[in-house]
């Protein structure tokens, strides 16, 4: 079982085509570039100098992320939407099945949170767009918002595609088990495979709970078009209370030539690990099976109470941490070294990158977001797992 | 130092961290554009300038290249730079305005600065051997340190600390004091001088080499332009600064009084160490808002042009507990650092006869010194403070 929930670095195609690539084969190297930016300007990438500049001609322009203009904006469900955007020419693509970041500013904040592409790179290879359907987080801090705050012409940042390439090979039977907005990195699978024309038999099992909240409905008609060998089988699974259908053998019963098959799951961590089990008692080989966490959403425990995991991320150390002591004083007792002045929370000298997790500053109580940022080691306390650029 | 029971200091804690709270709670969208258009602003200044530079040898250009890129390179360093790297704009989570990885247009380097201001100054701030930039080791402000026969000249290092500042904070951890006494080698140094060089040099490089070789037929003109501009950042930070903590009424503290200080305390050697200065907006935004020295030293890491807004909050809590809230205009106040300088340059005999307003209990006319307005002392002292009042 593979899971494809670490970086990496995006596909550079498309980039020959930018004023980018051109100037990197005639003019000066990157390394002259970053030591002009350091002597001119004190950065290492001299061209987020003049963004402040550049962005108010034109946003398009921005070097600090990837300018995305949105182009349509669509409902796919009551509570989910699939935006169509044009990045910048210099993003560098994507391959089937790849995640990528929207980065957006809220009320003067950065965020950047992962989705899926939803669509096939033949997209943005042949007109310039990408789409990525967006579903609402009960209680999520962004995606609400990002649902109702852009409209058509505006321009969101988004980063490199990453992520494990799951581009379609020809001949393997596949399964693909999802539920809910697990669905996305589906389409764009499916989509390259009717792209290349394969004639792998694929079963697509989808689980929603009812028949409203079926994301991309009319994608997978047209695909079921496309793809004679897909069999389509989308499961309501609480469309009748008295009489649920989740996710059980019988449905992989049904599946022909199981063991055979690739497996691609995808969905709420309850579902893919009983997927995965139900695979394995069925017999299916381990190394037929992938999965990833990543359409789902960051996956977040909010507890009430202080103290939780605190993993050091640098240095590869985890403690718990019973809430009682600040994650400054926690990283000494880990036996760790790291920078601090005051200890009262004045200076910013223990400033750390916190890349997970909620801490609470004890000097004002408030929790801070689950998202990577900057926080103050001396008086912040973790809530839940945390971790730490440490 | 003015004092507090346990209880006021107690009330007083509660009181500023009250505001810090709501102030802390309602960031937003406002800063970020704030901060944001201060940037823009920079960089118009600064290409402005630099564009303007090469038609120096016009003097109206000259004046209006050396000007833009001088302001540019104050809203730089003390509206951005000092600001961000304070973590004012941490939460914004933007790569470039984070008080970890900020560099600033001056010789001093980020981590420099963040080690001897945030921590040690903001922390010890006007506690004599523990906050340096307290007369940055070459002046002598108070009656803690002896007196000897050199400081008879400081004013001449107030004059070079003044033009030469960004040098000065340059190579101010350096320690030379302490590398004179043996006390530190240069050896232990070793690391600091690497970066002191590396960045000195990359400053020079930009302003007195790459500049002026591409503009290569005129570049006297832009070299002067550029060391103009420097200058007037120079003169402008060091004013602002001594302004902050060298007036008359700022009080310093001994180690021993800060001991196992409380918050209550810490706060109240805030108050009562920094100066304020009033003038128009413009002003303030040219300072970094350090003309809020005050609001600065109590809030480190609130937005700064916020503290325009908070300043009579803090006012009125420095009237609820007796404080003397030290705020006058920017001349004012300047003559009053010159008189500081000056005082603490004499003799401390000398001194408490010259100028009593800095004798600890805050120079009350005594019986003795009345009728005694010929001597020479006294007619030394009228003219003195005759003067600074003219300059005034």
């Amino acid at each position: 079982m593979q899971e494809s929930m670490n970086m990496e670095k995006g596909v550079d195609r498309g980039q020959g085509r930018s004023y980018r690539g051109v100037l990197a084969r005639v003019g000066p190297g990157r390394d002259t570039w970053r030591w002009l930016g350091q002597q001119l300007f004190n950065r290492e990438n001299p061209a987020m100098y003049f963004d402040p500049l550049l962005e108010s001609i034109n946003p398009l322009w921005a070097q600090r992320y990837i300018p995305a203009r949105v182009e349509a904006i669509e409902s796919e469900t009551h509570d989910s939407k699939t935006l169509t955007l044009r990045p910048a020419r210099r993003w560098g693509g994507f391959r089937a099945g790849q995640h990528l970041n929207l980065e957006v500013e809220k009320d003067g904040r950065w965020y950047s949170r992962p989705f899926s592409l939803s669509c096939s790179p033949s997209h943005w290879e042949q007109d310039g767009t990408i789409t990525v359907t967006i579903k609402k987080v009960a209680d999520g801090e962004i995606t609400p918002w990002l649902l109702e705050h852009f409209e058509p012409g505006d321009v969101i940042g988004i980063s490199r595609a990453y992520g494990e390439d799951h581009t379609p090979e020809p001949g393997h039977p596949m399964l693909f088990v999802t539920g809910g907005s697990g669905i996305t990195p589906v389409l764009s699978q499916l989509e390259a495979m009717a792209d290349r024309h394969l004639r792998n038999p694929v079963t697509l099992l989808y689980f929603v709970r009812t028949d409203a909240d079926i994301i991309g409905g009319r994608k997978l008609e047209a695909l079921a078009e496309r793809l004679p060998n897909l069999e389509l089988r989308i499961v309501a699974a609480e469309q009748d209370p008295q009489n649920p259908d989740h996710l059980g053998p019988h449905h992989l019963q049904a599946v022909e030539g199981l063991t055979e098959r690739d497996c691609f799951l995808c969905g709420p961590p309850g579902l893919m690990k009983h997927a995965q089990n139900l695979l394995a008692d069925a017999g299916v080989p381990d190394e037929q099976i992938s999965s990833t966490l990543f359409a789902v959403g960051p996956g977040v425990v909010v507890t009430e109470d202080a103290g939780g995991t605190v993993h050091f991320s640098r240095s590869d150390i985890t403690v718990e941490s019973a809430g009682d002591r600040r994650l400054l004083e926690e990283a000494e007792a880990a036996g760790l070294n790291p920078r601090y002045g005051c200890r009262m929370g004045i200076c910013h000298q223990c400033a750390c990158r916190k890349k997970s997790g909620i801490v609470v500053n004890q000097q004002t109580g408030q929790p801070s977001g689950h998202g990577e940022e900057t926080v103050q080691l001396c008086i912040s306390v973790p809530q839940g797992a945390v971790e730490l650029e440490l | 130092m003015q004092k507090l029971s346990e209880e006021q200091l107690e009330n007083l804690a509660q009181d500023l961290d009250a505001i810090r709270n709501e102030q802390m709670a309602d960031l937003g969208q406002k800063d970020a554009d704030y901060i944001r258009g201060i940037i823009r602003l920079h960089r118009t200044l600064e290409f402005g300038g630099r564009a303007l530079m090469p038609l120096g040898f016009i003097p109206p250009f000259f004046l209006a290249g050396m000007t833009s890129l001088g302001i540019a390179k104050i809203l730089e360093n003390m509206e951005i730079g000092h600001n961000v790297m304070h973590g004012q704009y941490d939460w914004m989570n933007d790569p470039e305005l984070n008080s970890q990885t900020y560099e600033w247009d001056t010789i001093c380097t980020a981590d420099s600065w963040k080690r001897t201001h945030n921590y040690e100054h903001h922390t010890y701030t006007n506690v004599i051997g523990k906050d340096r930039d307290y007369g940055y080791a070459v002046l002598r402000l108070e009656d803690e340190t002896p007196w000897k026969p050199m400081h008879l000249l400081q004013f001449i290092n107030f004059i070079n600390l003044s033009i030469f500042f960004q040098w000065g904070v340059g190579v101010h951890e350096l320690e030379f004091e302490k590398l004179r006494s043996g006390e530190v080698t240069l050896r232990e140094k070793a690391d600091l001088l690497k970066d002191v060089a590396r960045k000195g040099g990359r400053q020079t490089f930009k302003d007195y080499v790459f500049y002026p070789a591409l503009t290569f037929p005129v570049a006297p003109v832009v070299i002067a332009g550029n060391f103009g501009a420097n200058l007037i950042r120079n003169l402008w930070a060091s004013s602002v600064i001594f302004c902050g903590h060298f007036t008359e009424d700022a009080e310093s503290f001994t180690e021993e009084e800060c001991e196992n200080e409380s918050s209550g305390h810490w706060y109240l050697r805030q108050l009562t160490g920094s100066s304020n200065f009033t003038g128009p907006n413009w002003v303030y935004t040219l300072s970094g808002h350090l003309s809020h020295q005050i609001e600065h030293h109590v809030f480190p890491d609130i937005p700064a042009y916020r503290y325009r807004e908070i300043a009579p909050q803090v006012q009125a809590i420095c009237e609820k507990y007796g404080l003397h809230y030290n705020a006058d205009s920017f001349p004012r106040q300047y003559a009053t650092v010159l008189k500081r300088v000056a005082a603490f340059s004499l003799p401390d005999r000398m001194r408490e006869r010259l100028f009593p307003e800095f004798n600890e209990d805050g120079g009350e006319p005594k019986l003795e010194n009345r009728g005694n307005s010929t001597s020479l002392v006294s007619r030394l002292r009228n003219r003195v403070s005759s003067t600074l009042s003219a300059a005034a």
